[in-house]
């Protein structure tokens, strides 16, 4: 089993800058559970979003104002798409994919560049193993929207948006496969597995 | 229902009534992730109490006027079930004791958590005792760390528990209920292991000096096996893959 490490737990004799740590008397330390990689730094494996400028978010509409529309990603902080920002009008309710353009020294995010997902599901998966289900160049998702023929947008924020079409059952399994096992080695191949059981001919 | 008049003796031939040494602490077992719906959850069983709770948060901080532009506010509530105690209803529901007990767990976490990556939000710490044999607190306190660490909200350390006390003029480690009621002195103690900062400190009873310090390194001892265990509950999860929740095994 990788090396995991917990809150509290000594990282480094030194002061070093890496995310997940805090410094205490020239010393580093872990902050939540995670796996420390060959190159020393920390990957987590729990814990909330944490929004950067850029990143691709999925949320649902949760307010429609004049000013513009409140888009619930799951997270403490709002996030907001101006209505000067988008051509289209979206209902309450209504699943977007967005971009996270600002974000505030006090975590609310501003979106832009809003899409409409029409039809399909939400499901909620954990941020910090979002990567894992992207994968390398996409490779994960890719496998899986292969296999099934499912449409799949992945929001960094955890919540992962799947089509109406395709073996829906079979890919929702399939990321949820992912985020059971995102710290356990071999998993793409094991996704390749278990894609490959359940296909419905 | 009144105490019995005759005191029960509690030790015999240097032993307590378990059969514990004066430093043994009773038989841990803690299973972190056990609830499907909190951020983080932690179950404890500690001799005969049963301990599960529940985390939630970073999340949107309601009353707003509560929030803090600065960090994130800590909420604790920690409660009884009516089914915990051997009197019926016992100490169950909300009480002056549940009432004290939340504040000074809330202030436990407050000195670990790194409350201010999450301004303007609240952490919500939630302890239900389902059944409670003495040191109720001190499970409390050993559960919510675990469940805190499992929500992934950054703290400086696992903050770990143990009440010790008087019984019959000898200082023991994590006294039982019967210990408790009939003893001279109980001391529950939480302290960050990775320092030895005392994060909870409440005391029943007299206590000398001395009697006070053989307290608090019976404490330290006993942490080091709670620390442990903690620790092997967080591991634990990652070995098995975060699977949701099915059956919780008591």
């Amino acid at each position: 089993m990788a090396n995991i490490v917990l809150p509290g737990q000594l990282i480094s004799e030194k002061e070093e800058r890496m995310g997940y740590t805090f410094v205490e008397n020239g010393k580093t330390y872990a902050t939540v559970p995670s796996i420390q990689n060959d190159d020393g730094r920390l990957v987590p494996l729990r814990g909330p979003y944490e929004p950067l400028e850029e990143d691709m978010v999925v949320g649902f509409v949760s307010d429609v104002r004049f000013a513009g529309y409140t888009v619930n990603i799951n997270t403490a902080y709002g996030a907001f798409i101006s209505s000067r920002d988008t051509r289209d009008k979206f209902a309450l309710g209504d699943i977007v994919s967005a971009k996270v353009r600002e974000v505030t020294e006090v975590k609310e995010l501003t979106l832009t560049d809003a899409m409409s997902l029409k039809g399909g599901s939400l499901i909620k998966f954990s941020p910090v193993k979002i990567p894992r289900l992207i994968g390398k160049k996409n490779s994960m998702v890719t496998m899986i929207k292969d296999a099934t023929g499912c449409d799949i947008f992945i929001g960094r924020n955890g919540f992962v948006w799947l089509s109406d079409k395709g073996d829906v059952s079979l890919a929702k399994r399939a990321v949820q496969k992912v985020d059971a096992e995102a710290h356990i080695p071999g998993l793409t191949d094991r996704v390749a597995a278990f894609l490959k059981e359940n296909k419905k001919q | 229902m009144a105490p019995p008049k005759d005191k029960p003796k509690l030790l015999k031939d240097g032993k307590r009534l378990d059969g514990r040494g004066m430093g043994d602490l009773r038989p841990l077992k803690i299973t972190a992730h056990v609830l499907n719906e909190a951020n983080g959850s932690a179950y404890v069983e500690w001799g005969k109490n049963k301990v599960i709770a529940g985390v939630y948060g970073p999340k949107e901080c309601i009353p707003k006027h509560d929030q803090s532009p600065y960090r994130a506010i800590l909420k604790c509530r920690y409660t009884m079930a009516p089914f915990s105690g051997a009197e019926e209803h016992g100490r169950s529901g909300p009480n002056r004791r549940s009432t004290e007990l939340s504040k000074v767990i809330r202030e436990v976490f407050e000195n670990v958590v790194i409350a201010e990556a999450y301004p303007k939000t609240a952490i919500e710490i939630y302890i239900e005792v389902l059944q409670s044999d003495g040191g109720t607190r001190c499970a409390a306190i050993t559960a919510a760390a675990v469940a805190l660490a499992d929500a992934g909200i950054p703290m400086k350390d696992l903050v770990a528990a143990v009440a010790v006390g008087k019984v019959e003029g000898r200082m023991a480690a994590d006294l039982s209920k019967d210990e408790d009621n009939f003893g001279e002195s109980d001391m529950p103690l939480a302290i960050a292991p990775r320092n030895g900062d005392v994060l909870l400190f409440q005391m029943d009873g007299m206590l000398t000096k001395q009697e006070m310090q053989e307290g608090f390194d019976l404490a330290y001892a006993g942490i080091e096996q709670v620390k442990r265990i903690q620790a092997d509950a967080l591991r634990k999860v990652y070995e098995e893959g975060g699977k949701d929740v099915v059956s919780l095994k008591m």
